[in-house]
């Protein structure tokens, strides 16, 4: 069976050269691959009746329990026969239906093997997950060969359609599928078959798998897409629409009823929306003008029978129900053919433009009064033998029997009415329209129609041969008891079947003669049109989609975040307050050691508030600066100095750094979110921040370790030192310091990179630093600059020189680079501070180093006090005062720093016992005192450096690069500024 | 072992020996990482017009052979056994991980190849990233040819981070993980060719949500260790078996938040809902090499990570989170399907689609079973392949030649009449994202949901299913775009597929194809034989006594 669908596949990829090369005659080569299914499954037929079906299992991936398992039982065995008998045919027509020139034919035709290949897989298929892969391989077949006229909108919708609600319907057969199969713990149908599960979850299962089975076999209210899909070629309506997929569904109903056919659920489903089905869609049948339209509503209505016979669970209605469904696949797929034909020969289908054609094509005619008799189910045609048996079964089937006796006589009324208007649409010569002109079609055309009708005609006779066949399925239905069991048969003596068949073609005679008038009413009583539906769906989909879409992606980065807090504050508050953390035990609170320690702590509260109200972005920076100074003031109240120290420190040159950024900002933040939008942040923010708060608290209850800090004032001693703070830096956790030192100078040479781009990476130009002038010329230059009203402009020296060499002779000025300024942001006083002041700042800086280790200080401290007084000096003189403080480039001092602390740390490895080990020895300087080093000590001084070049960078890049670009950009501004002192 | 080492919480012990490390074990890190300083190292010494050729070869050399070291430290796992532990417990080394770091490098040598693929001297990343977008300095470089071959270095960091961060045995391990992980790929996104500002919007809005993620996740280990006082996985979760016992009294809630917090860092960097908003903006504004290492490697290793936390850790503590990983599994398919639908942009939508199919292998998360994990291990391998190919396959269509990328689904009408195999490649992995049978995304679909519903979660996968349905309604509607729609009046221009991004479409197609039809050899490799793993498995005749037994932990 497996060489049987590889073959299928194969030929499918094959099939677009075959058509390239013979055109439309390689479809009878094509048509040879289920034919040989066809004849394999025949030959294999008489083992199949006795009882013996032919299997096959090959393990696909065991650990989830998938297997290739095929099984052709009696169902199985109709099913190939059909699927790939008509499939054979359908092919051969396919091979005159087209012109050799027929745009993708090459595709279509491989498609449509490759569909044949899958239906054959599907109805042989013993797996449930594989019949699944058939069943969405049908779908995207068909959708493929309904949208083979791409090119025609409504061809391309109409697939779409398809696609949508099979798929929908197989994705809920797929849930329904693995609930059953982990029920029963196999996907093996034949397993399944054997030992049916039961529960609630089987019988939520068996509801998602109908869900698939109706909307494959389009019943009500799956029912649209099948007339939408008569777009579709007709071959392809013909197989597709008729005989082969939409079975599928009806085939899965048929396939389980043997195991679930006594489920409520199972028979009241395929009862209820099986008549209903047939009834209505019989109706509709009865007003279309389109004779594919009129069969495919005429298809949706007998496969709504099909479903009441093959899901009603008795053996007779099965019974009924396989013989229907072969004589349906006989009389539909000959009817589709038939229509394929007109429409090529004459151009139209519609039966209000097609006259006379009974004399044209006497041929094509017959074939159709047979198939046609066969789907009114006259005698002596198969669709009598099946109608017979199904109105029999159906006498005896439980309380709904008579209700569904009712529905389905009234249905088979609707059918010998539409097959009438078929009849007479088609081929009747029509008094008011001319003889509709046509080609006749050749031979081979007609041929797979007639053979197909001829074998309905043989079917009614020939009851009895066919009857075992379709027994073998029926009897492993359940068997109600009751009657005798019933078998297939021409005739079975006058009863109620022969009265209700009597009636069925009386009352259908009526509706055709009423024909005018049941069209109008079937427009009045036009209930809801499923397409309208469908496509209302489809937009209210999208509409609400993009309104979701609007609400849940703003793009907004404050609502990303607010979702992300509001989420975590609700995970996190339900353990909070269901588990009633706040009862466990946890370390005592202090609220303050002393009370003046609440002086700073609300400053630092209200500057943190207020920073949330102010507007302007340098008050803002004011406002964090405070609560940074409240905090440090917090420090040193709780006993900290060194910490208070750094804090206040770092504060400042932060400020200063953050100033020199917001010269490029706008003054005032952006203009403020809604009232409402400020609000709901404030709430988020406030209820984020207290479940940090709590958070933070309970953490504190989780201590149970002992605090490292206790062993601290012993290791400090052991280290030599007295400074806590600076011993752990520099000595106890020197390991630290080291990294982040490197950390330090990565962000320093990243700063520096950003703000020094162009010239790191400009197109080769003179070596660096060549076009600065020796600032010490500048003064000479313009010893008048101050009395000229223009000041002196080092126009050449725009970029960073790399070395500057200022000549070290008396100078009368303050500040010699702060020539360059422009006068009115000169300030004299600033000057002669920042003069004064500088070396004071330096020796500070250098105390605290030395100091560092026993004292308040350290290289950190005093690198920062550095750092500021070359701050005060840029400030006061500009940037090339800053030039001409430091010689130096931030980089070598960064690099130098970082070279002696590691050198620090090597050479406790080489003369020590290991990396970062420590030396000490105390020297005495006269005046100076007692000085106690430490390798520690120049360990620091590689921190200290390294501060220095890193505020120094800062300070060039942020601050004298800054000065340079606003300068180039705004020339006329500045000499506006200039004027007006 | 002592399942709380009490004396050893009292005291903090200082080692003087160094810890025994088997660094066979490590070797594909160790491989990646000094692959990555060597990458720093060229940058500063090597001339600049050989960098990118130097930087590629070190890149993909490191990558395939810590690939070769995966592949061959399966034969150093004890036979039919959990796996191993290294370097003291922090890393585990068990079929999961050798997995999941297998499937990471696959898709980071596929992400590399995209990412070095030149076209007229024109990678997908800016010439100079520090430069303001549109200025004279940018045109300059981009005259000059300026290249950033720091992005190889970046990442092999990336991709170090991702093979850490599901190997991670410990919390603080796999905080670390994240780091590395997160911070290159943070970088890497803001480096586009093309709309930069666009990609420096969404490298500044990832690293933002990112942080705090991270800062949650760091909350959620204090809070974790503040019950079990420990942060190793193995210690959790004796502890939580014990009852929290020995733990602190009354401790529980403590579990509880921690196990919130944790799931929301994890959760983030899966791309789950209410945690996505990131990925369509991220993914769409990144370069898309970029994109499709975090679609594919990113994906992988988070959930790597997840599943391993909430297996081994929280494994004994199912019925506390499943209520939690439960709606955000349904929120996450159902609400990204819906956005998903109207989607206009190409890589916007790929990104929903990768938020929808990570609500798919939640719900194996939720099922915390065998099957669940081996399903979750298929899905995401399959899913990975997929999307790299539909990645490469977006870098090929652009506006005109030589221009941006055209991601406006519209234009792309008619492709299928233009580049037929280009387009047919994209609608095969679109037909595997939609989860058409005979493609990997099938198998992958069907083994998350038998896993969730043998384990009782039928809801959910009804919830999956339905979700499944809409997005192969978008799915199919590129593809029919693609191959039935009239050629749009702009239509885009297709490039030649150079070498590079060629193979990688190949091997996409290739493996979704082959994981499609016979996923057998892969789904063996999956899980330890039911019945063969440690020692408590055996108690427990036919299964697992807990989900940890799934990896090794101790």
């Amino acid at each position: 069976m497996l060489a049987l669908l590889t073959a299928h596949f194969a030929a499918a990829l094959l099939a677009p050269l075959l058509v390239r090369r013979w055109g439309r005659t390689a479809f009878l080569m094509l048509a040879a691959v289920p034919g040989a299914a066809a004849v394999w499954a025949l030959l294999h037929a008489p083992g199949v009746v006795a009882g013996h079906p032919v299997t096959t299992r090959i393990p696909w991936a065991p650990e989830f329990s998938l297997t290739l398992a095929f099984r052709m039982d009696a169902l199985g065995l109709v099913m190939t026969l059909i699927a790939a008998g008509i499939g054979t045919l359908v092919l051969v027509y396919c091979a005159r239906y087209f012109s050799d020139d027929e745009p993708g034919l090459g595709r279509f035709a491989g498609v449509l093997t490759a569909f044949a290949g899958a239906m054959l897989g599907l109805v042989l298929a013993d797996d449930l997950i594989q019949l699944f892969v058939y069943w969405e391989l049908t779908t995207v077949f068909s959708y493929l060969l309904i949208g083979h006229r791409a090119e025609l909108r409504e061809s391309r919708r109409a697939a779409m359609t398809a696609l949508v609600v099979t798929t929908l319907g197989g994705l809920a057969m797929l849930v329904g599928v693995i609930m059953l199969g982990e029920a029963a713990g196999s996907y093996l149908v034949s397993d399944i078959l054997a030992d049916p599960p039961r529960g609630t979850v089987v019988t939520v299962a068996l509801a998602l798998v109908l869900v698939g089975a109706l909307s494959k076999s389009a019943l009500l209210p799956f029912s649209l897409w099948l007339p939408a899909a008569m777009q579709a070629p007709t071959p392809v309506s013909g197989y597709l629409h008729a005989a082969a997929m939409v079975k599928a569904g009806v085939y899965l109903v048929a396939r389980l009823t043997p195991a679930f056919g006594d489920l409520p659920v199972w028979q009241v489903t395929a009862l209820a929306f099986g008549a209903v089905t047939m009834v209505l869609a019989g109706w509709r049948a009865l007003r279309e003008y389109d004779l594919k339209l009129l069969l495919a509503y005429g298809t949706v209505s007998q496969l709504g029978f099909l479903t009441v016979l093959l899901g009603a669970g008795t053996r007779d209605a099965a019974l009924a129900g396989l013989a229907m469904l072969c004589a349906h696949a006989l009389f539909k797929a000959p009817l589709f053919l038939v229509v394929g034909i007109i429409d090529h020969s004459t151009g139209t289908r519609d039966l209000r433009e097609l006259s006379g054609l009974r004399r044209a094509m006497p041929v094509t005619f017959w074939t159709a009064v047979v198939a046609l008799a066969s789907m009114a189910g006259l005698p002596p045609t198969a669709g009598f033998v099946a109608k017979e048996a199904a109105f029999e079964a159906l006498t005896h089937t439980g309380p709904a029997g008579p209700v569904v006796l009712a529905a389905v006589v009234l249905g088979s009324v609707c059918t010998v009415g539409y097959s009438l208007r078929f009849l007479w649409g088609a081929f009747a010569g029509k008094p008011d329209v001319a003889p509709t002109p046509v080609h006749a079609p050749g031979p081979l055309f007609v041929a797979p129609a007639v053979v197909l009708a001829a074998l309905s005609l043989a079917g009614g006779p020939l009851a009895g041969a066919v009857d075992p066949v379709v027994a073998g399925y029926a009897d492993t239905v359940r068997w109600t008891g009751g009657a005798e069991a019933q078998h297939l048969a021409l005739w079975h003596g006058v009863g109620l079947p022969l009265a209700l068949s009597a009636l069925c073609v009386a009352g259908g005679l009526v509706l055709f003669g009423l024909r005018e008038r049941v069209a109008w009413l079937g427009h009045r009583l036009e209930l809801v049109d499923a397409d309208r539906v469908y496509r209302r769906t489809l937009a209210a989909v999208d509409s609400f989609a993009l309104q979701v879409t609007g609400f849940t992606q703003r793009g907004s980065l404050p609502i990303y975040l607010g979702t992300t807090l509001v989420t975590v504050v609700v995970l996190s508050g339900i353990p909070i307050i269901q588990g009633r953390l706040w009862t466990m035990e946890a370390p005592p609170v202090r609220l303050w050691d002393s009370p003046v320690q609440l002086v700073p702590a609300i400053i630092t509260v209200v500057a943190a508030l207020g920073v949330l109200r102010v507007r302007r972005r340098l008050f803002a920076v004011v406002l964090v600066g405070l609560t940074g100074y409240g905090t440090a003031t917090l420090f040193a109240l709780q006993g900290a100095p060194d910490l208070a120290l750094t804090q206040f420190l770092v504060e400042t040159v932060s400020l200063v750094v953050f100033v020199l950024v917001l010269r490029r900002l706008p003054p005032r933040f952006s203009t403020p979110a809604l009232r409402g939008r400020r609000l709901g942040n404030l709430l988020i923010g406030a209820a984020t921040g207290l479940l940090v708060a709590a958070m933070a608290y309970f953490a504190l209850a989780g201590r149970r370790a002992e605090s490292i800090s206790t062993g601290f004032p012993d290791a400090a001693r052991e280290a030599g030192g007295t400074n806590i703070i600076s011993v752990i830096l520099v000595d106890l956790r020197a390991w630290d310091t080291m990294g982040e030192i490197s950390v330090l100078a990565v962000a320093a040479a990243g700063v520096a990179s950003l703000m020094f781009l162009r010239r790191r990476t400009q197109p080769v130009r003179g070596r660096p630093g060549e076009r600065a002038v020796p600032l010490a010329a500048a003064p000479v230059a313009d010893g008048t600059a101050g009395s000229a009203g223009a000041p002196w402009q080092p126009t050449v020296l725009t970029t960073a020189p790399r070395q500057l060499r200022v000549e070290p002779r008396w100078n009368p000025l303050w500040l010699p680079g702060a020539q360059a300024l422009a006068r009115e942001r000169r300030s004299i006083v600033f000057e002669v501070i920042a003069r004064a002041l500088f070396p004071v700042v330096m020796l500070l800086s250098v105390y605290l180093l030395f100091v560092g280790h026993t004292d308040v200080g350290g290289g950190f401290a005093g690198g920062i006090v550095a750092g500021l007084g070359l701050m005060v000096r840029y400030l006061a003189g500009g940037r090339y005062e800053l030039y001409a403080a430091v010689r130096a480039q931030p980089g070598a001092l960064i690099g130098m720093g970082l070279v002696i602390a590691t050198g620090t740390a090597l050479a406790g490895a080489v003369f020590g016992t290991e990396i970062l080990a420590g030396g000490a020895f105390d020297l005495h300087i006269p005046l100076v005192g007692d000085l106690h080093l430490t390798s520690a000590l120049v360990f620091d001084f590689g921190v200290y450096l390294l501060v220095i070049g890193l505020v120094l960078d800062i300070l060039r890049s942020l601050g004298a690069r800054v000065d340079e670009q606003l300068e180039k950009e705004s020339p006329t501004e500045r000499q506006a500024e200039e004027v007006t002192p | 072992m002592n399942p709380l080492p009490h004396t050893a919480l009292a005291a903090p012990v200082i080692t003087t020996q160094p810890p025994q490390i088997d660094y066979a074990l490590l070797a594909p890190l160790l491989v990646v990482f000094a692959a990555g300083v060597i990458g720093v190292l060229v940058e500063a010494f090597v001339p600049r017009p050989r960098r990118r050729a130097v930087q590629f070869t070190l890149a993909a050399l490191a990558l395939v052979a810590a690939f070769v070291l995966t592949v061959v430290r399966v034969a150093l796992l004890p036979a039919g056994g959990a796996g191993l532990t290294v370097a003291s417990a922090s890393i585990a080394v068990d079929r999961p991980t050798l997995f999941f770091q297998g499937t990471i490098l696959v898709m980071a040598i596929a992400s590399l190849l995209l990412i070095a693929e030149h076209r007229h001297g024109e990678s997908a990343f800016a010439a100079q990233a520090a430069t303001v977008p549109g200025s004279e300095e940018e045109r300059a470089h981009v005259l000059a040819g300026s290249q950033h071959t720091e992005v190889y270095p970046l990442v092999l960091f990336a991709v170090l981070g991702m093979l850490m961060f599901p190997a991670s045995n410990d919390f603080l391990t796999m905080f670390i993980a994240l780091e590395v992980m997160s911070l290159p790929l943070y970088l890497l996104c803001g480096l586009a060719r093309r709309r930069r500002l666009f990609s420096q919007e969404a490298a500044v809005k990832y690293f933002l949500l990112g942080a705090f993620s991270s800062a949650f996740f760091l909350f959620g280990i204090a809070m974790v260790y503040g019950y079990a006082g420990s942060v190793n996985f193995a210690v959790i979760h004796d502890t939580v078996a014990a009852g929290g016992a020995g733990a602190l009294p009354g401790g529980g809630p403590l579990l509880l938040l921690g196990i919130a917090l944790v799931g929301v860092g994890l959760l983030f960097k899966v791309g789950a809902v209410p945690f996505h908003s990131w990925k369509p903006d991220v993914y769409q504004g990144a370069p898309t090499p970029i994109t499709a290492l975090m679609a594919s490697g990113t994906l992988v290793a988070a959930f790597g990570a997840l599943l391993r936390v909430f297996y081994v850790a929280f494994g004994g503590s199912v019925a506390e989170w499943r209520p939690m990983m439960w709606v955000v599994a349904v929120l996450t398919m159902v609400l990204a399907a819906v956005v998903a639908v109207t989607q206009r942009d190409i890589k916007r939508l790929l990104a929903y689609s990768s938020v929808v199919h990570a609500g798919f292998v939640l719900t194996a998360v939720v099922a915390a079973s065998a099957e669940g994990l081996a399903g979750a291990m298929f899905y995401l391998a399959a899913y990975g392949f997929t999307t790299v190919g539909a990645f490469a396959v977006v870098t090929l269509v652009r506006v005109h030649e030589g221009g941006a990328e055209s991601g406006d689904i519209a234009s792309w009408a008619g492709l299928g009449r233009t580049s037929p195999v280009l387009a047919g490649s994209l609608a095969l992995f679109l037909l595997a994202f939609a989860g058409i049978p005979l493609t990997s995304g099938f198998i992958g679909k069907f083994a998350v949901f038998e896993a969730a519903v043998s384990a009782g979660a039928t809801p959910l996968v009804v919830v999956g299913v339905l979700s499944s349905a809409v997005t192969a309604f978008f799915y199919v509607r590129i593809i029919v775009l693609m191959f039935f729609a009239e050629p749009a009046e702009a239509r885009p221009r297709v490039l030649r597929p150079g070498r590079l991004t060629g193979a990688v479409i190949g091997v996409g197609v290739v493996a979704t194809l082959v994981l499609g039809v016979f996923p057998g050899p892969v789904l063996d490799r999956l899980s330890p034989a039911p019945g063969a793993g440690t020692a408590e498995a055996q108690s427990v005749p036919g299964g697992f006594a807990t989900t940890a037994d799934l990896f090794a932990n101790r």
